[in-house]
């Protein structure tokens, strides 16, 4: 795996944090990553590893249409194909050069690649907007180490609930979702769009993500 | 010990990239603090990355992987990440303020212009090129109160340092804070330190009382066009 300094209630099988308390031991042991592989976290580690172009290139056959698809769909009206085109090979650029930063404890390579075209995005748009000032996008978005272990163990189980619960979910949470996450709107854009009250929005969204155990107090 | 959090649509918006700068900054703020939440960000992510591969593939006509790979030989000195520049670095750095709030500083909150305003507060404006909102850097003197003032728009407040109360409660290192349209506080900083904290405003803060009043041209001039 990688070669960052580890803590040491890190679980050396898993990668997984680990809090010393017999509770969570017996989930850390019940949730071994065997048990969910991850497809391309090979692919990814022979390109850190080896700079191996072989294994780049299956990735890059599988993930480019996806990065297509949703640059398309979140760079806004004001996007053409051309400029969808240049930010998805800005993604795989990164791809490319960011590999050794992959963290197979911490996320899949699904949502890996997909903060990265998140974050992509955002500095297009914002390249875009005449008040820009010198702002890296990853000083924001960023993902250094969290001080609180807990939660990094739960993550691999909740992507699972997350690909089953999608499948049930109804048409109208299925909507908001989308406009969220895969046309980059805002909250108040959805609700304005949609002619739906702000809180009609939320509270849909949060339907839907209780389904797929994403509890979020408020 | 955090106890006041962003709620579902900062954090969906935040995961999904849509969160305007300003606010973004306070909510990445906040998760320095919170593995909850950044749990919560970490889920969001997931679910995103879930949509995304379920969307209908843009296969492109001509298979552009040589010419990319051209230009990644070609740009091939270009420096290549490596895990240490982030992992196992702990996210609030050894000063205690959040790593994302001292980038935007330039380093160091000495580095900001600071405005003093009366006794007990100086504020510093962080331009972060965000038109609808101000976003800057309060500093509270230990055991003493800011003016009371009311909200004509939104404010975002994180805690960075020291805590603060007011009518509604007490705040500590790490929480976030939003205060509607029309609603009036007087937050004081607690006697033992100095309070420091980010702030995201919708709109200027009306003060209420005359001092402050007749200090606002000055404030708002000061934060909104110091920088350029």
């Amino acid at each position: 795996m990688s070669t960052h300094n580890s803590p040491a209630n890190v679980d050396k099988l898993t990668g997984i944090h680990v809090e010393i308390n017999d509770e969570m031991e017996s989930v850390a042991t019940q949730f071994n990553r065997s048990a969910v592989p991850d497809a391309w976290a090979e692919s990814v580690r022979l390109v850190a590893d080896k700079r191996d172009r072989a294994a780049f290139q299956v990735l890059y056959k599988h993930f480019s249409p996806l990065i297509r698809a949703f640059l398309l769909k979140s760079m806004g009206s004001g996007a053409n194909r051309a400029e969808a085109e240049e930010i998805t090979q800005e993604v795989l650029i990164k791809v490319w050069n960011k590999a050794s930063t992959f963290n197979p404890a911490k996320a899949s390579v699904n949502t890996w690649i997909f903060t990265i075209a998140r974050n992509t995005r955002i500095d297009f748009i914002r390249r875009n907007d005449r008040n820009n000032r010198e702002i890296d996008i990853e000083d924001i978005w960023h993902d250094a180490e969290s001080p609180e272990p807990l939660v990094d163990m739960q993550q691999r189980r909740a992507e699972q609930v997350i690909k089953q619960a999608m499948a049930t979910l109804p048409e109208e949470q299925v909507q908001v979702l989308y406009k969220a996450f895969m046309e980059g709107k805002s909250h108040n854009e959805v609700a304005e769009e949609l002619s739906l009250p702000l809180g009609t929005v939320k509270s849909r969204i949060r339907l839907a993500l209780s389904k797929m155990q994403i509890l979020i107090d408020r | 010990m955090v106890s006041f959090h962003p709620d579902s649509k900062f954090l969906t918006d935040f995961a999904a990239g849509s969160l305007p700068l300003s606010e973004a900054v306070c909510v990445a703020a906040h998760l320095e603090f919170c593995g909850k939440c950044r749990a919560h960000v970490q889920q969001l992510s997931d679910l995103a990355a879930q949509m995304m591969v379920r969307l209908e593939p843009v296969v492109d006509d001509n298979d552009g992987f040589e010419s990319l790979m051209q230009r990644i030989e070609s740009s091939d000195a270009a420096p290549v990440v490596q895990p240490s520049s982030i992992a196992g670095k702990s996210a609030v750095s050894a000063t205690g303020i959040p790593r994302v709030v001292e980038k935007l500083a330039g380093g160091s909150l000495q580095n900001l212009n600071w405005v003093k305003l009366g006794n007990s507060l100086r504020i510093a404006p962080v331009d972060i090129g965000c038109k609808s909102r101000q976003t800057a850097i309060y500093d509270i003197k230990a055991g003493r109160p800011m003016p009371e003032h009311e909200h004509r728009g939104e404010e975002i407040t994180v805690l960075l340092k020291g805590s603060f109360s007011d009518a509604e409660g007490k705040y500590v290192k790490g929480d976030f804070v939003v205060r509607y349209a029309g609603e009036r506080h007087q937050p004081t900083a607690t006697l033992d330190t100095d309070c420091i904290c980010l702030v995201s405003l919708e709109q200027p803060v009306k003060a209420r009382s005359w001092w402050y009043r007749l200090m606002e041209p000055f404030v708002q001039y000061r934060l909104s066009g110091f920088s350029r």
